[in-house]
This record gives C-alpha cells, structure tokens and sequence, in this order.
C-alpha cells in the first residue's frame, strides 16, 4: 500500500479529458474539505473514506509541502469501516435476545425486533471495538494525468474515483489495453481493427 | 462501439500482449527491439499463470516459461492472465508482474533506491538548502523535517524509474499494436507463435527482418 518502502504494486488511473489546472491554495482546500472523517459509533455510516496525509493514515491534516512534491499531488486515501466479527456479534445478540425474552415473558421475538436488537447491539459492540483501518497511498501527476493508486484491490478503486471527483471535480479512468492503446494514438484504420479484433488462439483444434 | 466495449470487450489484447512478449523474448534470447526505446532486455522468470474461462494452468520456477508445461497450456487454448518479468536496461535491472487485462504492475522492484531512512548530510544529495533563523527550533522539528525531506527525495526517484520501466513497456505496447492491428499479425507472429508453442524451429534473424519491416510499414501508416 506503500508508495515509498519496498516493492511497488500499483493500478493507474488517467483523468478523463483535458488535464486540469491545479491551483495549489485551492486544491489543498479541497482536499481539506473532503479530508477523512472518523467513523461515529452511534451514527448510521459503515464506512467512511477520504483523505489523509500520504504515507501517514493517522494525519487528517495534510499541509502543502505533503501534498505538492515536485510534479506530485501526493495524498493517503483512507477508508474506514467498521468490522465486527459475527462470532462476536452472534454471540452477544444470543445473550441479549435471552435477556429481552426473560423480561418481556415471551418465548420468541418478532422480526422487527430482532433487527432493532442487532442493530443496538452492532452500536453497543462499535463503541468497543475500533473500525477496520485502510490507508493507500495517491500520487497524481497532473500535468500527464496519471494517477497511480497503490494497491490493485477493487475497493480502494472504486472509492478512489467517488472521492477524486467530490474533491478534484474530475473523472478517473481505469487503465485498460484500450485506453493506453488510445493515448498511444489510434488511426481511425486503427480503431476500425480494433473493433473487429477477435481473440488470438494457439489452441491445435482451432488450426 | 461504444467506449465502454472497446475497454471491457478486448481486454483480451492484454493477453496476446503478454503471449507476445513471452514469445519474443525466447525467440529473439531475451533483447527486443522497439522502435522507440533502442533494445532492451526482457524475459519471464518466476510465474507465470495461464487461463482459458476457469480453467487454471500456473507454472512456477526460475524460467518457467521455458517449460513444455506453459507451451501446453497455449496449445490447449490458454492465454497468459499475468507474467512475472525481468527487464535490464543497460546496465539495470528491475523485476515486475504484469496482469494481461488492466496492464496493472505489481511487485515491482526498482533498479536503484535512495534509503528512505537515512538523514543526508549537509551538502549531499537530498541534504536540501540551508536552513536560516530556525535556531530556536527544537531537534525534534528538524528531524521531522529533514525526514520529510528525505522521504520525499526517494519518492521522486522512485517514480523516476517507475515512469522508465512504464515509458519501456509503452514503447513494447506500442510496436505490438502496429503488429496487433495490422494484417502482420495473422500472417506472421501468429504461424511463428504457432510453430514455437508446439516446440518447433524458428528463424529468430528472418522473423526479426520480417518483423522490423512489418512495424517500419505500420509506422508509416
């Protein structure tokens, strides 16, 4: 997840359109606005993403020299969620469905009260156990477009575009054989073949 | 065809792309040329995982490419999904895994890396300018400093080489389109893929000449 210690796995992501201007002041105010919020036990939201300082999950409070490295806008993407293990969960709703029963004198619960009691005692079990904390690092190059990502799992991908284009105002897009093959430059020839590629095969039964 | 089917409904040329480098780089004893980057160095080592639908084919080892094993697998109708290369540029090398479908590195290890860790000296590289009027300030702010500094001048020489080794293998994109999109790759990588996968003789000079010349024309077009 590590833009700067060992190896590097990455996924590349270009801004669609023409490259933006990045004002420092206002860039960094934007990313101050949409800065990570930590989870609250007692509100509704699971997950909470935004972003943090590059390299460092636990600064909320990123400054310029942090953000703005040489050609870089350099940012932490975090996301938290909360992540209670259902052995916990099971395990705790039992002994609270017990209690309740014992003092309302019934031998069963209805539906909606079993999912009253999950979710008082998912919030119960939230204000003891801390969120399940993610930290990848950004880097975005804004005058070629490319922003690397530095992790190859979906969900940072996906959160990544949603919080780029809140905070940036910009359209990411994946990296495909297509969109490198189209920034390399496709001839109208070229994007004629292109649609009519068919799989190549060595298979001996389809010779 | 709309955007999002030129990206999701060839993905496959992802695939041929890591098909093709495999059998270039054993063809031609590991140094391609490209047309833009002058030769370079390039060869599979350590995996690489085939994959037709569901079926699994990885093979494991020091050149597992080699193998009769990987060969069969193209002959059964697999394609490669991800290959682990090696590339020398020069007189550096770097290793990375490269996944067919979203051209996406993983495991990339860089040829050289300035520690991260430890603080320049004034006046080395990465030392920064001297610092004025900062005497009142504690150790411990200029250590965070000189850090912040450090890990900043790794990082540029990071990307630095992350961007050659993506500038090279663009320049590797590049030459395999013009052969990919053009009548070349049906008429002679495919039969030299063909005869190569099923363990036969190929002359790696003509398919080289053949070659130059099929991506010189596409070049031109």
């Amino acid at each position: 997840m590590s833009a700067t210690k060992g190896s590097l796995t990455y996924a590349r992501f270009f801004v669609r359109g023409d490259a933006p201007e990045v004002q420092p002041e206002r860039a960094l105010r934007a990313v101050r606005l949409h800065a990570f919020r930590p989870l609250v036990p007692d509100e509704d939201a699971k997950e909470s993403v935004g972003w943090c300082r590059f390299g460092e999950a636990f600064d909320l409070e990123p400054e310029h020299d942090d953000v703005f490295v040489d050609e870089f806008v350099n940012l932490g993407l975090r996301i938290d969620r909360w992540a209670i293990p259902g052995a916990l969960l099971r395990a705790r709703l039992r002994e609270r469905e017990v209690e309740l029963l014992a003092q309302k004198g019934r031998e069963r619960l209805t539906r909606v009260e079993k999912k009253e009691l999950k979710e008082q005692v998912s919030r119960s079990l939230r204000h003891e156990l801390p969120p399940r904390t993610r930290a990848v690092d950004v880097s975005w190059a804004p005058a070629s477009g490319v922003v690397r990502l530095f992790t190859q799992a979906a969900g940072p991908a996906a959160a990544l575009g949603e919080l780029f284009k809140r905070t940036f105002k910009v359209e990411l897009v994946a990296e495909a054989p297509y969109t490198l093959a189209a920034r390399l430059g496709m001839s109208a020839a070229r994007e004629a073949a292109w649609a009519a590629a068919e799989p190549t095969t060595l298979a001996e039964e389809a010779r | 065809m709309q955007l999002v089917d030129r990206i999701e409904k060839r993905r496959f040329i992802g695939r041929e792309l890591l098909l093709w480098l495999w059998f270039e780089s054993e063809v031609l004893d590991g140094t391609l040329p490209t047309a833009s980057q002058g030769e370079l160095g390039l060869w599979i080592e350590r995996e690489v995982l085939l994959s037709n639908g569901k079926e699994l084919t990885r093979v494991k080892g020091a050149a597992p490419a080699l193998g009769r094993d990987a060969k069969e697998a193209l002959l059964a109708g697999k394609l490669p999904e991800r290959a682990s290369f090696k590339v020398s540029m020069g007189e550096r090398e770097a290793s990375f895994t490269l996944k067919a479908e979203t051209l996406a590195l993983s495991s990339l290890r860089l040829p050289t890396v300035l520690d991260d860790g430890d603080e320049p000296a004034p006046g080395e590289l990465g030392a920064g300018p001297p610092r004025r009027g900062r005497a009142r300030r504690s150790t411990v702010e200029e250590d965070e400093d000189r850090a912040r500094d450090a890990a900043a001048l790794a990082f540029q020489e990071r990307m630095a080489l992350t961007r050659e080794i993506e500038a090279m293998l663009e320049a590797l994109y590049a030459d395999f389109l013009r052969l990919r999109l053009d009548s070349h790759w049906e008429a002679l990588v495919v039969p030299a893929m063909r005869t190569w996968a099923s363990g036969g003789r190929i002359d790696a000079e003509r398919y080289l000449r053949a070659r130059r010349a099929a991506t010189h024309r596409a070049r031109r077009r």
